[in-house]
């Protein structure tokens, strides 16, 4: 392990010997990492190599899959996600995730906003508030304040990722996960969104998957590399580029593979 | 071997368009004759009024209302039970053996024949339950009979909304339950529709299931109650065309009663198509 | 957050019980049909039920013999297959292998169209339309014959047949036609020898569902096969007239005093037919599920 990590005085994620399984198959080997508070952690390796499983460790999405079974620990802010006194539901309430497709309701660009702070208990009549100030965190509230009533599904694939962010920060998380946010997205989009990710770090924990290597150098703080299964390195992205510790991450970094 | 591919190919082809034609054909013959033999006898009076003279003369009153009674009946008792099973069945059930087993059941309950579920209707609900021969001996029986093809289509419907929906709304922090309440069946409701306008179909359409349940083969009053017996379109027409007062000279009443019930069914069919259509493409992400 | 797992896990529970309720409804209908059956056999023997060939339930020398209803529904069912089966999986074929797509788009929904006319509809049709004609056409004293219930019956599966022979052969992947088209066969060749072979357990299903509906069709033969109680001679009983079990039960349940032996006797007839019904929905089943192919 690098110096960088080891300095990392006080880490919002800390995950411990975490092995996953599918069925027979194990999708993730003994995976240990320390993630600091408002920053922004890419995670990057070839296609199947376990990120899309491993950031779904963070909020329980596994425990949607059957025949899904995990050990070792993931603790957020010092407590054991995994413990017997941790619900999931409430867990996912402060971390949040983004997925690759944009996928809006079938609802109205407020509605889908308003979703999550209604079924949690907003009052009805902060609820517009809410709605504005997510929007306006996800850079999306010019493009949208004039038609709120109009359904998400009639934004372009950019402005429905963006919505998606918001109807996400719109239930006040903590830590937001993105699972390739941007790879169904146009270049413009894309660097929207990317910009809008690097102001977010502000106030949130970020962890994002992506397979655009040159995503992870222009907006992460800490990149880890996955293979098959394995967390090979993991360190501040300047290090992991400039001055790869393992073969096969300088390989995969200059494009020889994958 | 004396035909070369190319002629046979001809034949094979020439046959198989005039069989569909043939089966088009009776779908356009069945039609047309009901429809040229039924309209001179449709008028409002005879959608409005009682049967006279024995019913040789006057409307189809009673039989109107008395379909529309049992297709209230029905979807009351089969609505609610056919779209939780078939919530439970898409949004729960494991791979186990008694998913299997419901599954298994409602297989089977589609499959059986509806005079079957007269006699069940008949032992259970007039006998058993003592309802008596009743609106409502007849809606529960229906409602059995329709019970498969609502938890069948609500299936379906639930399978076409998009697993990203499911998914991007438990990572709010919503729970399952909610996520299905708020998320899933809204986005189904078409689905739901479309199977349950079918179901209004079979229901007006059915007879067997009602020959001992409850219809009547005349009657001079509307039913009063949910204990009442009834008359209903389809018996209505039966017993007009087999054991009524004059066969021969009651024909147009026959053909109108028959074209009304028709076009009610069909009207519906006709309905639950469109609004297939209308949705098919509009969930996909 | 207890609470609400709490409440997860009853909401859970509510709709496992209204699912299961399917199964219970399923089991009541075996329970009220067989032991309604087992009151006819403490008077008479279930052997000479099953092997009876007189159903003479009024007469002072009173018999329940299933047979003769037993072979009417045998006779009319078998008729409507051999005229509905061919004719449907040639109009399955045309509709998914040759017709234009705007056709077949059209002709689905139309051929659908027979599946929701009611079946008085049909029995009416059927009386003033069909059973003059075969009078006529055969010379008969009557027109309500086995014959005219077949033909009925073979349009009323029609639907059944179509639709799922037509699914099964559209879920043939293009993949296996391509290649035999590749290799310089006719259309018609590699639908006869690949696509047909490959959807054939999907048309069994259908046949055997086609089957189903057949036997199970009570109001249409009830109103044009006559319903005279005679084991009829095959194939001279097409032109007879017959009775079938569906139409025996719907005919003379409304006239039997309750709890009379000929009261209970109908439903024996009825658990017969519900037997042969589960028997064939399971076969269809278990083909179906076969011949689901797997998407490479
Ligand atoms: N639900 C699942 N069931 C079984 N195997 C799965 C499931 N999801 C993913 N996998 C397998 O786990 C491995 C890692 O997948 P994933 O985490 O999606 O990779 P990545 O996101 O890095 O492309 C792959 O081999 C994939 O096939
Ligand atoms: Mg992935």
């Amino acid at each position: 392990m690098t110096e960088a990590v080891q300095n990392v005085s006080q880490s919002q994620i800390e995950v411990e010997n975490l092995n996953l399984w599918y069925g027979e198959k194990q999708a993730l080997k003994n995976i240990s990492m320390q993630i600091s508070k408002n920053s922004v952690t890419a995670l990057i390796g070839p296609s199947g190599c376990g990120k899309s499983t491993f950031i779904r460790c963070l909020n329980r999405m596994n425990d949607l899959i059957k025949n899904c079974r995990i050990e070792g620990r993931v603790l957020i802010e010092g407590k054991d996600i995994y413990g017997p006194d941790v619900d999931a539901v409430d867990l996912r309430k402060n971390v949040g995730m983004v997925f690759q497709k944009p996928n809006p309701f079938p609802m109205s660009i407020y509605d889908n906003i308003a979703y999550g702070p209604r079924i949690h208990g907003a009052n009805k009549k902060d609820l517009d508030g809410i709605v504005e100030q997510a929007l306006r965190s996800a850079a999306i509230w010019e493009e949208t304040s004039d038609r709120l009533k109009s359904p998400a599904l009639s934004l372009s694939g950019g402005q429905q990722q963006r919505l998606c962010i918001a109807r996400t920060l719109a239930v006040k998380p903590r830590i937001i996960l993105f699972d390739e946010p941007t790879s169904a997205l146009d270049p413009i989009s894309t660097s929207r969104i990317e910009e809008l990710i690097m102001n977010l770090k502000k106030d949130y924990t970020i962890v994002i998957v992506t397979h655009n290597m040159q995503q992870a150098a222009r907006i992460s703080d800490y990149t880890g590399f996955f293979l098959m299964g394995e967390l090979i390195e993991f360190g501040q992205t300047r290090q992991i580029f400039h001055n790869p510790q393992e073969r096969s991450t300088e390989d995969y970094i200059t494009g020889r593979f994958g | 071997m004396g035909l070369s591919s190319k002629t046979s190919e001809k034949i094979a082809f020439s046959l198989l368009t005039l069989a569909t034609l043939t089966v088009a054909s009776f779908v356009l013959v069945i039609l047309v004759y009901i429809i040229l033999n039924g309209y001179g006898a449709i008028s409002i009076e005879f959608l409005t009024e009682m049967p006279r003279r024995m019913m040789t003369q006057g409307g189809i009153y009673p039989a109107i209302v008395g379909t529309m009674y049992l297709i209230i009946g029905s979807m009351v008792a089969a609505l609610p039970i056919g779209v939780i099973a078939a919530i439970y069945l898409n949004e729960y059930a494991g791979e186990n053996r008694t998913t299997w087993l419901v599954e298994m059941a409602i297989n089977n309950l589609a499959g059986t024949p509806s005079v079957v579920f007269g006699l069940f209707g008949l032992a259970l609900f007039v006998k058993y339950f003592g309802f008596g021969p009743s609106i409502l001996s007849a809606s529960l029986t229906l409602a059995l009979l329709i019970l498969p093809v609502i938890i069948r289509s609500t299936k379906e419907a639930l399978l076409t909304v998009p697993n990203e929906y499911r998914e991007s709304s438990l990572a709010l922090g919503v729970s399952k339950w909610q996520t299905i309440r708020y998320v899933v069946l809204p986005a189904a409701i078409p689905g739901i529709v479309t199977g349950s306008i079918l179901s209004i179909g079979r229901v007006a359409g059915e007879t067997a299931p009602i020959l001992f349940t409850g219809a009547a083969y005349f009657l001079p009053r509307l039913p009063d109650s949910i204990y009442s017996q009834f008359m209903a379109l389809p018996y209505h027409l039966f017993v007009l065309a087999t054991a009524g007062t004059n066969i021969a000279k009651t024909r147009p009443i026959q053909y109108g009663t028959a074209l009304v019930l028709l076009l009610i069914v069909l009207g519906l069919n006709l309905i639950a198509v469109l609004i297939r259509r209308h949705y098919r493409n509009k969930l996909k992400i | 957050m207890f609470n609400r797992n709490y409440k997860e896990k009853m909401i859970e529970s509510v709709l496992f019980s209204v699912s299961a309720l399917t199964v219970v409804i399923l089991f009541l209908i075996c329970l009220f049909l067989f032991r309604n059956s087992l009151f006819l056999f403490n008077d008479f023997s279930l052997l000479d039920f099953l092997t009876g060939r007189f159903w003479y339930p009024t007469s002072v020398n009173r018999q329940f013999g299933l047979l003769p209803l037993f072979f009417g529904s045998l006779i009319v069912t078998v008729g409507a297959i051999l005229f509905s089966v061919p004719l449907g999986i040639a109009s399955a074929i045309y509709i998914s292998e040759i017709a234009h797509p705007k056709v077949a788009d059209f002709l689905k929904p139309f051929i659908e169209i027979l599946a929701g006319i009611p079946s008085v509809v049909f029995g009416f049709f059927g009386l003033v339309v069909l059973v003059p004609f075969v009078q006529k056409t055969f010379n008969l004293p009557t027109g309500q014959t086995a014959l005219t219930g077949s033909i009925m019956l073979g349009i009323m599966a029609l639907p059944t047949i179509i639709t799922i022979s037509e699914d099964a052969i559209s879920s043939v992947p293009s993949t296996i036609k391509q290649g035999s088209l590749a290799l310089g066969a006719t259309r018609w060749q590699t639908i006869y020898k690949v696509i047909i072979p490959a959807a054939l357990s999907g048309i069994s299903a259908a046949v055997m569902l086609g089957v189903g509906r057949a036997i199970g069709e009570t109001m249409t033969l009830m109103m044009i096969t006559g319903n005279t109680a005679i084991i009829p001679s095959f194939p001279g009983g097409f032109l007879e007239s017959v009775r079938t079990m569906t139409a025996t039960i719907a005919l003379e349940m409304g006239e039997v005093p309750q709890g009379s032996d000929h009261f209970y006797a109908l439903f024996a007839v009825g658990s017969v037919l519900f037997i042969i019904t589960f028997l064939i929905n399971l076969i269809a089943d278990s083909i179906k599920k076969k011949y689901r192919f797997k998407v490479d």
